[in-house]
């Protein structure tokens, strides 16, 4: 065996299918969710299609489902035995395998897509400039094309770099979708490897996996700051996007100026938008619900054959365990997190982080498989098969995602505030407690809520790090599934999402109490 | 210093601020008595606020030194910070915290001060009363207008007591009437305990309304103080002089022409020696021995501005009411007075 470097790099390339694996379903998924999220984010925010609400709370809904769980409702809708399958006899063919996953992670990052072209939309083309090229002469559909999207260039770029780091360093996904297929991504692999890490290859192989991931993923990521930093406009120091700003969002703008000729196409994209929704998100969440309440597989899910019986084993003492596990760690993250972020305030005047970057700082730091080694190479022989090595690494991972609005919000503040607290008497830490600290409020409970929501629904980390008694709701989910029990599964999938959708209502209001405060 | 003299309010020599790699402010000497009203008059970039955040203590000095009510608070070694300085502010921005509503926030410095809670929401309701928004006591930022906004900022200041206050634009955002109101509202109520103000600004009719001394900033240095009336009517140069108003260059022999009987500081007499005059249009008069030809007419609702060609020489000329004479006529007119321009250094 060699040793040192040499090693690892006969590891990785030992490895070479899954990352070839990897890469390919992720351009695959970085496709779609970026022709689904920048479609629906110009149809919602940019023309009068009917419905522009509900597809906003459809990106909204795609958004809290965590992959796995959509994963597991695509196979019960449309894979062999699914809801389809019963009902019409029709089956997607290579649902299991590459195609499913590239589908359902497309569609899962789709809403981040959908997130950063609106809030592109609304900063770097703004309706003011497509309607200058409306008063040049420009018909509704050239200021589109002439204006509107070169503006948005650099959006989509960034847009898709985030789709394709989502992609590739999601392991839920493909642990429903490809491992029953013998089909190995990175993230699998590692799991594989570190599952039989009594054998050093695997070990070190995992090791190498998890580098090439965080390098692969943070130059993606790198590229996408650059692109949407350097291109941020002034006004974008405004809080929003579609989510955080329910209808204050300018809309309409294609089509108010474009008449009559223009409704009719609209009209006929709406439904052609709809029918997506329905298809990609709807429908696989309602065959989970059907599937968590027929009786047994094969079963036609209709009432005649419904019952309660799936939730009630799943609410039994052994996912109450999990239950509890997840909560306390997602509860601890957060508190932890947001009690680290006040700190790091008081002691300092924040550095620049624009609502984008803190964007792209939120999830995309370093892959969940990768702060997964990296703990358990420093804590493993400690903390090993106990909550806090989970702890440990939900908080190197969910760090960034709880404070960068924080400092975001820091960033956005006015100078003057602080200014004029100091020149009113008030020294510097008096100034951070009775001012700056207050005025973030919202920022650090709305950072402390998205730490929770996430925590609770994490898969990657969790999965690496479980041991006895310390499984989480996710890994629950994850090992059901593996079981085959497609009843139970699906319906601890169903209350794993009413948790987490309970736990992000709050956030849904985010916007509204940032404005009530006077954030613009 | 005995006793009986009252310490100036604001002592400042020298005062040079280095912020980011040029310097903002680069020697300004000031001296403001209490009770009275300092207009910095300055282009943006200037070095008002610079020189304004040097006076609260935002930043510190490169050179010179400031004291405050005799007190010294910045030299090149030593920063004295904002809360023990003797000064308020009002921000152009308002920078009203949006936690806070009304009440809250004027009581603020007094509870900074060590008032009870009690007392200073009892006097913050005194303030906001005199103020005439007693009614909004309740109310947060998001919910007033900027000229709401505004007046609470101004209590918040006057709730501080202090001997200087520092206003930094602070009707730039304000239009019209509005503009008007807050402007006798400062005249009335900061001088009330004989502090002193500082008052930054780009609006020429604010700073002439205003001040009683105005010093007028350019790129970071005071280029001349002076009275209004004395700024206005004897600028120290060009800049000077287009800053402090509509501003129209001619000859001597202009002047001499149609200025017989001119004498005196400012009222130039009409020798034939070289030199540039200053008119300023309210200096102009139709009808005398200058003749004018009319260039462009411009109605102003209280009154009408006149471009005139006076042999070679554009000059602005403004009298009271609606236009009475159309571009391309014939008229004349005399100059009622004139300023020579100091020769440049």
């Amino acid at each position: 065996m060699e040793d040192g470097p040499a090693a690892l790099v006969a590891a990785v390339a030992s490895a070479a299918p899954a990352i070839a694996a990897s890469l390919w379903t992720s351009l695959g998924a970085t496709v779609l969710a970026v022709a689904i999220g920048a479609t629906l984010a110009i149809l919602t925010e940019r023309t009068d299609v009917p419905g522009r609400r509900g597809l906003r709370l459809a990106m909204l809904v795609a958004f809290i489902v965590p992959g796995y769980v959509a994963a597991v409702g695509w196979l019960n809708a449309y894979g062999p035995g699914g809801v389809l399958d019963d009902l019409l006899g029709v089956a997607v063919p290579a649902l299991i395998g590459p195609l499913g996953i590239i589908i359902v992670l497309g569609v899962e990052a789709a809403p981040i897509a959908y997130l950063v072209v609106a809030a592109g939309l609304a900063t770097r083309a703004e309706p003011d400039l497509e309607r200058a090229a409306r008063a040049s002469g420009a018909d509704a559909v050239t200021a589109f094309r002439s204006v509107t999207l070169p503006l948005l260039r650099p959006v989509l770029a960034g847009a898709a770099a985030i789709a394709f780091v989502l992609s590739v360093t999601s392991f839920g996904v493909p642990a429903v979708l490809g491992v029953p297929a013998g089909f190995t991504t990175m993230t699998t692999r590692i799991y594989r490897d570190l599952a039989f890490s009594s054998d050093p290859d695997s070990f070190v192989r995992a090791v190498g996996l998890a580098i090439v991931l965080a390098v692969g993923a943070t130059l993606v990521i790198g590229l996408a700051d650059v692109l949407l930093e350097r291109h941020r406009t002034e006004r974008s120091g405004a809080f929003g996007g579609p989510f955080g700003h329910p209808g204050t969002t300018p809309s309409g703008q294609l089509v108010e100026a474009g008449g009559a000729r223009w409704r009719p196409r609209a009209r006929g994209l709406g439904i052609a938008a709809w029918l997506l929704v329905v298809l990609v998100i709807i429908v696989p969440l309602v065959a989970l619900l059907l599937s968590a309440l027929t009786r047994a597989p094969g079963l036609d899910p209709v009432p005649a054959n419904w019952t309660l019986e799936h939730f009630r084993e799943v609410l039994g003492p052994r996912t109450l365990d999990a239950l509890l596990n997840s909560a306390l760690l997602a509860g601890a993250a957060a508190v932890g997190v947001v009690i680290l972020g006040a700190l790091a305030v008081a002691s300092r005047r924040g550095q620049g982080a624009g609502p984008i970057g803190g964007f792209l700082g939120l999830t995309f730091a370093l892959p969940g498989s990768t702060l997964a080694v990296a703990v358990l190479l420093a804590y493993g022989a400690a903390l090993r098969d106990t909550l806090l090595i989970i702890l440990v690494a939900y908080l190197a991972k969910f760090w960034a995602l709880g404070y960068r609005p924080i400092a975001s919000g820091l960033d956005g503040m006015a100078a003057d505030l602080y200014r004029a607290a100091r020149v009113s008497g008030a020294d510097g830490l008096t100034t951070t407690w009775t001012i700056v600290l207050p005025v973030l409020r919202p920022l650090i409970v709305a950072g402390g809520l998205i730490v929770f929501v996430f925590g609770l629904h994490e898969v990657t980390m969790s999965s690496l790090l479980y041991g006895p008694g310390t499984s989480t709701l996710a890994v629950v989910v994850l090992n059901l599934q593996q079981l085959g029990e497609s009843g139970p599964t699906a319906a601890l999938a169903i209350v794993l999402t009413v948790i987490v959708a309970l736990a992000s209502l709050p956030l849904l209001r985010w916007g509204n109490s940032l404005e009530r405060v006077g954030w613009r | 210093m005995t006793a009986s003299t009252t310490p100036p309010a604001v002592s400042a020599s020298g005062v040079v601020v280095d912020y980011g790699a040029t310097p903002a402010v680069r020697g300004v000497d000031l001296l403001v008595q209490p009770g009275e009203t300092l207009v910095l008059l300055g282009p943006s970039g200037s070095g008002k606020t610079t020189l304004l955040y040097a006076l609260a203590g935002f930043l510190g000095l490169t050179e010179g030194r400031i004291e405050l009510a005799g007190q010294l608070v910045a030299s090149s070694d030593r920063t004295v910070p904002p809360e023990r300085r003797p000064v308020a502010m009002v921000f152009q921005h308002y920078g009203l915290w949006p936690h806070l509503d009304a009440l809250e926030t004027v009581a603020y410095p007094m509870r900074r001060a060590g008032v009870a809670n009690a007392e200073a929401r009892r006097r913050a309701a005194e303030l906001l009363e005199q103020l005439r928004i007693g009614d909004l006591a309740d109310r947060r930022p998001a919910q007033l207008s900027g000229g709401e906004q505004q007046r609470v900022g101004l209590a918040r200041a006057l709730a501080r007591r202090p001997a200087v206050y520092l206003l930094d634009e602070p009707t730039a955002h304000l239009d019209g009437a509005l503009k008007g109101e807050l402007q006798s509202e400062m005249a009335t109520r900061l001088h009330a305990d004989g502090a002193a103000a500082v008052h930054a600004t780009h609006d020429v009719e604010e700073a002439l309304a205003v001040a009683d001394r105005v010093a007028l900033l350019r790129d970071g240095r005071i280029v001349q103080t002076g009275d209004p009336a004395e700024v206005y009517a004897r600028p120290a140069d060009d800049w000077a002089a287009a800053l402090t108003g509509p501003a129209s260059f001619v000859g001597a022999d202009v002047v001499g022409l149609g200025g017989a009987g001119l004498r005196g500081d400012g009222q130039v007499s009409a020798t034939h020696d070289a030199g540039r005059f200053l008119v300023r249009p309210d200096w102009l008069r139709f009808d005398g021995p200058l003749p004018a030809t009319v260039m462009e007419v411009r109605y102003r609702g209280t009154h009408t501005d006149y471009r005139l060609s006076i042999r070679g020489a554009e000059v602005l000329l403004r009298e009271p009411g609606q236009p009475r004479l159309a571009v391309g006529a014939v008229a004349s007119c005399r100059v009622e007075r004139a300023w020579r321009m100091p020769e440049p250094r």
